[in-house]
């Protein structure tokens, strides 16, 4: 008879059958295929008739779920589709428009081992907090240093990633939250470890810059459902308004600027580099390994650029702006750490950098949640999908110009606040590269225009 | 390991390697001036070493190269943070009272905050600012250092580099010339896949289950991991397909003993033994001098996919036979080896301690005609001295009976036993013993071989004219004429009727002289 088992991410398939999946290991004398065409093999076996024994699953104990989710309509269109789907697909669906509630009511329905992979370690809480209230089961975690397996799992892109040979049999649902990270090439390694034959790609931001997304659907599935910002705006999310505040910088910092930007400028034109692409920016950190000049001409850049992003004038407009909206919750990003501990330092606001303990970072999100707490200055970390709840204002000190960041950025404070507009504000230096940052990034679909017009 | 954006490699023609730090004076030099830096600094913060370690950079030194080695260095160092304030409980009692007074937008409003914090905590103002970060990464203190010397530092930054490079590897394959035990040990804890096999010496490849499908740096890792292990060893070579990320091209790696050592460093532990047991019995036998020649941890035995490592070898005249020492036991266990065994083509002992089974001996029962030898404190030798000898015999006797099958046609001039016992794969006593007794009526036998007898006639003839009438010659001619031939000097002059006069223990002035009853 044909024996079938798992053996590190993935199947050998031991017996006198040949199966179209089976490809034959030298090394260990079985056929062995990726573990990802389980579903595949059994329904091969079961068509043909053959006699098998399926060794492969070792999934943790079942628990009995009470849901208490109601989905509104469109979620309810989204989950109906993706079943229609053979239980595979992705959803995609902006920021804020309740993408965890459509995965966990498709857990309560499978009644099933179900892994959830989130991109980060705060992502891991959210989910494990949402889970016990929608489902009223405690989910394990593997990541940040927990590992405890249970009926249903969160998990980092990471931890997924690193232990698949110990996870891959453990779970026949996978849930990918923020799914374009699953089309780096590492980590689409997950996809083809795991057996689990339903999977769900939850994701605002579908397409990736280096069009790896057009491997997803091998993996997972095709898009099921998509319905973007325009679509649910006005009925399920609330319109914000985008305002760009522009800063000079002080004469002397001005001046600091001109000298050091001159120095890199330079340099670019004496030895014809052209720097229009991140690729091109790439190259050149490159050289700078070897050149001399190179390396001097970057640090000169580096120094006027951080003149640029911390100049003083734009801490005094921003004690303006946290001044006009005292009252209401408020983030303010920026993505350089030094300038997130000056502002914290300065104004005495709770800051959140990768460098924060994770206790107190959990600490400051819950009392920001519970309104002890009105105001947060961070840096990346709170970028994805993390809920705060109704923060209402948003204050962006610098920007890299990605048009993920930007969307995602905004979809943080798209939380309905009873029926009051969010407000997003960049405050931008005048006459500095920086303009051109925001200006790339306005460029982009969703930026002000649209957002002047629900003015 | 360093993280990767700190390797720097040389790529040329699908070729890779790390750019590895020479141990020239220079480059000893820079690693002395960061390690000086660390033993001043400690009891700083953070911030201010690295601020020195960047001027380092800046003064013209490749800041790749500085920054590996202030990695390494980083990790021989503790840093913590100031105990006598909990920054962590600072902040909460800063963010909470500006949670209700409202935010520190002027200079007034900070102040009295501030102020107010530090009066409940009974510290000073300026304590306070100075401890509101403090247990920031830059901010900590240095508080421990272990040193060690510029080379040893040299040497570990070119292992972390080389194995940082095998973060991206899809395949290596690797030999070591001892070790063996421990490798595999590794190589399957880290969940690796091997394929041994024979070219020149015993080789290792290894990748991982999924690298069957596609190539994949999955298992680089882990490669990486084992590569300490493997240049623990005197002798070693190392070579991998390395996929590199930037240009997403498959390039060659290759290191090796005679070439890398001195840059990786020779971290080589004395032959090790596991355990006093087998120390003791290596001692003991090696005393006996019992004619065999004893190898701790020999190359391993392949069996089939599988690979057999045993403790001990025995060699005697091409004879082998291994010995493996086994601790915790239990019967499905010896089975399983006894299993392994079974089909094999080699001789193995193996030596079990009576006192750890984990079951009864009984359980055994009497499946095993395969050569247990039980003992409870040490190895008894006698047994084993029987065993190698009765083993010795039977292989000895079964090659004598191969060779009295063997219908002997020699056609050289002269054959020595030695050599025609290595081409034939038996060891020289029988191959001595079969010549004697089927000595072809052509051929004269000699101490260390046959010799065709025309040839010994020709010999004999070409001496007779040099020496004439005197019946003496130099020994040094007389060999001229011999080993010209590749034959042996001395076993060949006695069976031409010569004997040789020693004049002094100065082979110079040795002579030969024809003997009056000519033998032949």
């Amino acid at each position: 008879m044909l024996r079938l088992w798992f053996d590190k991410g993935t199947l050998l398939l031991r017996g006198k059958v040949g199966t179209p999946y089976g490809k034959w290991d030298p090394r260990v004398g079985c056929y062995r295929t990726k573990a990802m065409y389980y579903r595949a093999v059994l329904a091969y076996l079961e068509e043909s008739s053959i006699p098998y024994r399926d060794d492969v699953q070792k999934l943790p104990p079942l628990k009995t779920l009470r849901s208490t989710i109601k989905l509104r309509p469109y979620q309810k269109e989204a989950l109906s589709r993706w079943r229609h789907g053979c239980m595979r697909g992705v959803l995609v669906l902006p920021t804020a428009a309740g993408k965890t509630y459509i995965a966990l009511k498709a857990i309560s329905l499978l009644k099933t081992q179900s892994l959830i992979v989130v991109p980060t370690l705060d992502l891991i809480d959210q989910w494990k907090r949402r889970v016990r209230e929608c489902l009223g089961v405690e989910a394990g975690a593997v990541g940040g240093g927990e590992h405890n397996v249970r009926m249903i799992t969160v998990s980092t892109y990471d931890s997924a990633y690193l232990q698949a040979e110990l996870l891959g049999n453990k779970f026949m649902f996978i849930v990918f939250d923020e799914v374009h990270h699953l089309a780096s090439p590492s980590y689409m390694q997950i996809a083809e470890m795991y057996i689990a034959p339903y999977r769900m790609g939850l994701t605002a931001t579908y397409e990736r810059l280096d069009e790896r997304h057009e491997l997803l659907p091998r993996l997972i599935g095709d898009i099921v459902y998509s319905v973007d910002v325009e679509e649910l705006t006005g009925e399920h999310l609330s319109p914000y308004i985008y305002e760009k505040v522009l800063v000079g910088l002080a004469p002397d910092e001005q001046q600091m600027y001109d000298e050091q930007m001159a120095i890199f400028k330079n340099y670019l034109q004496e030895k014809r580099i052209i720097l229009k692409s991140a690729k091109d920016f790439q190259r050149f950190i490159m050289i700078t390994g070897r050149d001399r000049r190179a390396r001097e001409a970057l640090l000169a850049r580096n120094r006027a650029l951080k003149v640029a992003l911390n100049s003083e004038q734009k801490l005094d407009v921003l004690a303006k702006q946290l001044e006009a909206h005292k009252k209401e919750k408020t983030l303010i990003f920026t993505l350089h750490n030094d300038l997130v501990y000056a502002i914290s330092r300065r104004f005495l606001i709770p800051a959140i950098t990768y460098q924060t303990p994770k206790e107190e970072r959990r600490e400051i999100l819950g009392n920001f949640r519970k309104g002890d707490y009105k105001v947060i200055v961070t840096s990346q970390v709170l970028d994805e999908g993390i809920d705060v709840p109704d923060a209402s204002v948003g204050l962006i000190m610098s920007g890299t110009g990605s048009t993920r960041e930007y969307i995602q950025r905004l979809g943080r404070l798209l939380r309905r606040v009873e029926g009051k507009r969010a407000r997003l504000v960049e405050i931008v230096s005048k006459e500095t590269v920086e303009v051109g940052i925001s200006r790339r990034r306005g460029q982009k679909k969703t930026g002000e225009e649209s957002n002047r017009a629900a003015k | 390991m360093l993280p990767s954006n700190l390797l720097a490699v040389w790529k040329r023609k699908g070729v890779i390697q790390p750019r590895y730090a020479k141990l020239s004076k220079a480059n000893l030099e820079v690693a002395n001036s960061l390690i000086e830096a660390y033993n001043r600094h400690l009891g700083e913060k953070k911030k201010v070493l690295k601020e020195f370690i960047v001027e380092l950079e800046d003064s013209g030194q490749d800041y790749h190269f500085v920054r590996g080695l202030s990695f390494l260095l980083d990790r021989r160092s503790m840093f913590s943070c100031n105990e006598n304030v909990n920054p962590v409980d600072l902040r909460r009692k800063i963010f909470r009272l500006t949670g209700k007074l409202g935010l520190a937008t002027t200079p007034e409003q900070r102040k009295r905050i501030i102020e107010n914090v530090a009066a409940e905590l009974k510290i000073p103002v300026e304590m306070l600012e100075e401890n509101l970060y403090s247990d920031l990464e830059s901010e900590l203190i240095l508080e421990k250092f272990e040193p060690l010397s510029p080379q040893a530092l040299l040497e570990r930054y070119n292992l972390s580099m080389t194995q940082t490079l095998l973060f991206g590897a899809t395949e290596m394959d690797f030999t070591a010339s001892a070790n063996w035990q421990k490798i595999f040990f590794v190589i399957k804890r880290l969940g690796l896949i091997y394929d041994a096999y024979k070219d020149g010496g015993f080789w290792v490849k290894i990748d991982g289950p999924a690298s069957l499908f596609k190539l994949t740096r999955r298992y680089g890792t882990a490669m990486a991991k084992l590569l300490p292990v493997i240049v623990a060893n005197s002798k070693w070579r190392v070579e991998a397909k390395i996929l590199w990320k930037y240009t997403n091209e498959i390039c060659d790696f290759k290191i090796e003993s005679w070439k890398h050592q001195q840059l990786l460093g020779s971290h080589q532990p004395a032959i090790s033994f596991d355990s006093v047991v087998e120390e003791d019995f290596a001692t003991r036998f090696q005393a006996l001098e019992a004619g065999w020649r004893l190898r701790r941890e020999p190359e391993p035995v392949l069996a089939g996919k599988r690979v057999i490592i045993p403790d001990f070898s025995f060699e005697r005249e091409g004879v082998r036979l291994y010995m493996e020492i086994v601790g915790f036991w239990t019967t499905e266990y010896l089975l399983r080896k006894i299993e392994k065994l079974k089909n094999l083509d080699v001789r193995m002992l193996v030596a079990v301690n009576e006192n750890l089974a984990c079951e009864r001996l009984s359980n055994l029962g009497k499946n095993t005609q395969l050569n247990i030898l039980y003992y409870r404190k040490r190895i008894p030798l006698a047994p084993i001295i029987r065993y190698l000898q009765e083993a010795f015999r039977e292989v000895y006797s079964k090659q004598t009976d191969f060779l009295k099958e063997l219908p002997v046609t020699l056609t050289e001039p002269f054959v020595e036993f030695e050599e025609f016992a290595a081409r034939i794969g038996v060891s020289a006593e029988a191959a001595r013993a079969a010549l004697t007794e089927k000595t072809p009526d052509n051929y004269k036998l000699l101490a260390n071989g046959l010799i065709r007898k025309e040839k010994l006639e020709q010999i004999r003839k070409r001496i007779d004219e040099q020496t004439g009438r005197s019946g003496r010659l130099p020994l040094s001619e007389v060999a001229k004429i011999i080993e010209k031939e590749g034959i042996d000097v001395t076993s060949v002059i006695e069976a031409i009727g010569y004997k040789i006069i020693w004049h002094g223990i100065n082979i110079e002035k040795a002579e030969v002289l024809r003997l009056k009853n000519k033998t032949s």
